[in-house]
């Protein structure tokens, strides 16, 4: 029965390099044959739009979940989470292991104590998994085995949810779950020229004509709520109406696409680091948890780097877009963190006077 | 013998000798003669970690303005461009560290040590340098999870 099955989801790599292409191909062909998975392909999950019908696919998978994106997994599962594909984080054994071996060093759960937490999380699990930690397609067949193994020993919970009180749709989303988006791959000849070329896969029931929705690319904030307190700053500091308030007045990422691409200066701001746009150059800002195997820490600031505060580049950042609009920069005259406003208030203390005394000395 | 100062990082006691002074940018600095042999603080080495690779991208005898680059480091967690502690003059490098930078490890208080540097700043005393880690401590610690400097 396919409720047995564990769905896995791959979400492409954006543009068309090869090695992501290939990757990729390795490890749909050999998911679509393994008879205990729905395997299926579906654009790079940050710039489906929420009707995008690898979405509506998303959205309608019920049980257990695992994505394969070229993205930190607490980026995807953020987005995921956005999009209305929620679930508990799943834990997958596959990822940058080397920040585990901290104990002495500030490496805390990442949940903040007074984050809002994610809402309507049903009782399932989403794995999301990075495709950049292996090179190996066989790494990321084996865990997908893994969890499909661990999976299946909680089939006793999903089968008394779809026995519970489904809805009609639902009972048919769960027993016929789509396989809407086959597998598109561009074929290179020998020359290395790409052609449009369609490969045609035993588990793929769409014909030939069928051509994947295509994306555009796009830029947008995604809010891990584990860690936003809904203080607001974010919405305070953007001028571009992207944030907004949801009915329970919890801060939501309301018009993505009014979103400045490359600005990240509403991540910036945030006194939680709850902010991520997944496409950014340096890993924090694009969901990495803590350190990153390959992707080092840079320590220059405390070495002494004569470099600008997170606020200051903010600000610079916003000035840049908003001057870009046609309209006025505004420096840190508005929506500036009340934080910086409370330092100033507060009296000053002996530590102060020492801490000045120290500049005297420079 | 003075006793040595403790700043508490996590678990991890840096060990910060009131033998010497000390630089805003955590290095050490033990006068000897006219001039400071300068290393890094344990404070340092902890956030490093196992130090692979260093650089100079200065020649030893030049003169150097406060926070000019002077080299580059890599370890088994971080990258960093290294900065002069203040406006002075780096007389010598250790030569030792090029080929093998693990005394910076084993013995960063001694044989570890960077470079000898003349200058007419004056360091920061222990007390003083403890003091300024324990003002920071917070941001280091956002700085090391959200790396969004």
């Amino acid at each position: 029965m396919a409720g047995k099955k564990i769905t896995v989801v791959l979400s492409q790599a954006q543009g068309k390099n090869p090695q992501r292409r290939h990757l990729e191909e390795e490890i749909a062909t050999a998911l679509i044959m393994a008879p205990d998975v729905d395997c299926s392909v579906v654009p790079h999950l940050y710039d489906m739009s929420h009707d995008h019908t690898g979405m509506l696919f998303l959205r309608s998978v019920p049980g257990d979940l695992i994505v394969l994106s070229w993205l930190f997994p607490r980026a995807a599962h953020w987005t995921l989470d956005r999009a209305g594909v929620k679930g508990h984080e799943g834990e997958s054994l596959l990822r940058d292991d080397e920040s585990d071996n901290e104990s002495d060093l500030p490496q805390e759960d990442d949940t903040s104590l007074d984050s809002i937490g994610a809402l309507d999380v049903p009782n399932r699990k989403i794995y999301c998994i990075d495709l950049r930690v292996d090179d190996s397609p066989q790494a990321f067949i084996n865990e997908v085995r893994r969890i499909s193994d661990e999976s299946s020993i909680q089939t006793v919970d999903l089968m008394q949810w779809i026995n519970g009180n489904p809805k009609k749709d639902q009972l048919e989303r769960y027993l016929h779950p789509q396989q809407l988006l086959q597998l598109e791959v561009p074929r290179s000849n020998e020359n290395g020229q790409n052609r449009n070329g369609q490969e045609e896969d035993g588990a793929s029931n769409g014909d030939s004509s069928h051509q994947p929705e295509p994306t555009k690319r796009r830029w947008y904030p995604v809010i891990d709520y584990d860690r936003c307190t809904n203080c607001m700053e974010c919405i305070d500091f953007c001028l571009f109406g992207v944030y907004g308030i949801d009915h329970r007045e919890r801060i939501l990422v309301e018009q993505q696409d009014n979103c400045k691409k490359g600005c990240p200066a509403c991540s910036r701001v945030c006194p939680e680091n709850a902010i991520i746009f997944p496409g950014h150059k340096t890993p924090a800002i694009a969901g990495a948890d803590g350190e990153v195997a390959g992707l080092k820490i840079d320590l220059s600031k405390l070495f002494g780097a004569p470099s600008k505060s997170a606020l200051e580049l903010a600000v610079e950042e916003r000035d840049v877009e908003l001057v870009r609009d046609g309209r006025d920069a505004v420096g840190m005259e508005v929506g500036v963190p009340k934080r910086q406003t409370e330092t100033v208030a507060t009296p000053r203390d002996a530590l102060d006077d020492l801490m000045d005394g120290l500049d005297d000395f420079e | 013998m003075s006793v040595d100062l403790i700043f508490p990082m996590g678990k991890f006691e840096a060990r910060i000798p009131t033998d010497r002074v000390y630089s805003s940018n955590h290095l050490w600095l033990q006068e000897t003669a006219n001039r400071y042999r300068a290393g890094f603080t344990s404070y340092s080495v902890r956030l490093l970690q196992d130090v692979y690779f260093l650089d100079w991208v200065i020649d030893p005898q030049s003169s150097v303005r406060e926070r000019q680059e002077i080299g580059e480091i890599e370890s088994s967690k971080a990258l960093s461009t290294l900065y002069a502690p203040f406006a002075g003059i780096v007389r010598a490098f250790n030569e030792k560290l090029l080929d093998d930078p693990s005394a910076i490890n084993t013995d960063n208080y001694g044989t570890g040590w960077l470079f000898d540097f003349e200058t007419d700043a004056v360091p920061l005393t222990p007390e003083a340098y403890v003091a300024l880690l324990a003002d920071g401590w917070e941001e280091t610690q956002r700085t090391l999870k959200g790396q969004f400097q």
